[in-house]
């Protein structure tokens, strides 16, 4: 049902992170199309980025971000070896993380 | 005397930083989502909970690129940056949604401010991304026209 992919690339100026998130994002305001019924509420609130352990970006959210959300993110040039993880919270309390070691060739 | 008084003071100050660590540990855990700001309310609502009567001002220094045109208002990409320094943090607000604020960014000093997102937009309006840094507020708006939004948006 949920996922996360997460890539890195290295250039001389930063490190960008791309980050792809498998959820429905549902507001609480659409029906099903057949039933009619309201779809509840499912979205996630906070998504939390670390460099080697250490928080460096944090995101509140809700309902305003499209279903699957796609981030980009660029941090001040990390070394190769360093460890980046993702991990988010949504309003039902699930959770998922990925973790991620940056090096040359992460464009896979 | 004075180095009592010194010792006095120093033992007081630690209890100070003590307790600002434990507030800013405080701040920085999940209590950070805030219904408040994520709420069901008018633009204007949300802006006057989210930043009080602080004037904001508009800015050249931050570059945002959203379409002109989006055919499908509930993917539409976003893109901000800024070459400024100390922005602690960055909001995205969609003046015409039912949820009007989108997503609000902490970004510590390993970041840097590059931002890429998809949004849902319910109508034609504008967006507005506002920028913390050090005690001032910055703002830049583009309007975009959504040409298939409404239901399953926003």
């Amino acid at each position: 049902m949920s996922g996360m992919k997460i890539r890195s690339q290295q250039t001389a100026s930063y490190t960008e992170i791309r980050l792809l998130i498998t959820h429905p994002m549902e507001n609480g305001r659409n029906r099903d199309p057949v039933t009619g019924d309201l779809i509840p509420a499912h979205f996630i609130e906070e998504l939390t980025l670390k460099l080697n352990d250490v928080t460096v970006i944090r995101v509140n959210m809700a309902g305003s971000i499209a279903k699957n959300p796609f981030f980009t993110f660029r941090l001040k040039p990390v070394r190769n070896g360093d460890k980046i993880s993702a991990n988010w919270i949504d309003n039902r309390r699930q959770t998922d993380s990925v973790d991620h070691i940056v090096s040359e060739t992460t464009e896979r | 005397m004075r180095s009592f008084q010194r010792r006095i003071f120093l033992r007081k100050s630690t209890r100070l930083a003590v307790a600002a660590s434990a507030i800013f540990a405080a701040r920085a855990g999940h209590a950070a989502w805030n219904a408040e700001h994520f709420a069901g309310a008018p633009a204007d609502d949300i802006l006057a909970r989210l930043f009080g009567r602080q004037p904001i001002l508009e800015t050249g220094q931050i570059s945002l690129s959203v379409p002109e045109i989006a055919e499908d208002g509930a993917v539409v990409p976003i893109t901000i940056g800024s070459e400024l320094e100390n922005i602690e943090r960055v909001y995205i607000l969609v003046e015409k949604n039912p949820t009007p604020l989108a997503a609000e960014f902490e970004i510590s000093s390993a970041a840097m401010v590059f931002i890429t997102a998809r949004i849902k937009m319910a109508e034609s309006c504008n967006v507005w991304v506002i920028a913390r840094q050090d005690n001032q507020l910055l703002m830049v708006k583009k309007w975009v026209n959504v040409t298939h939004g409404g239901c399953g948006t926003g």
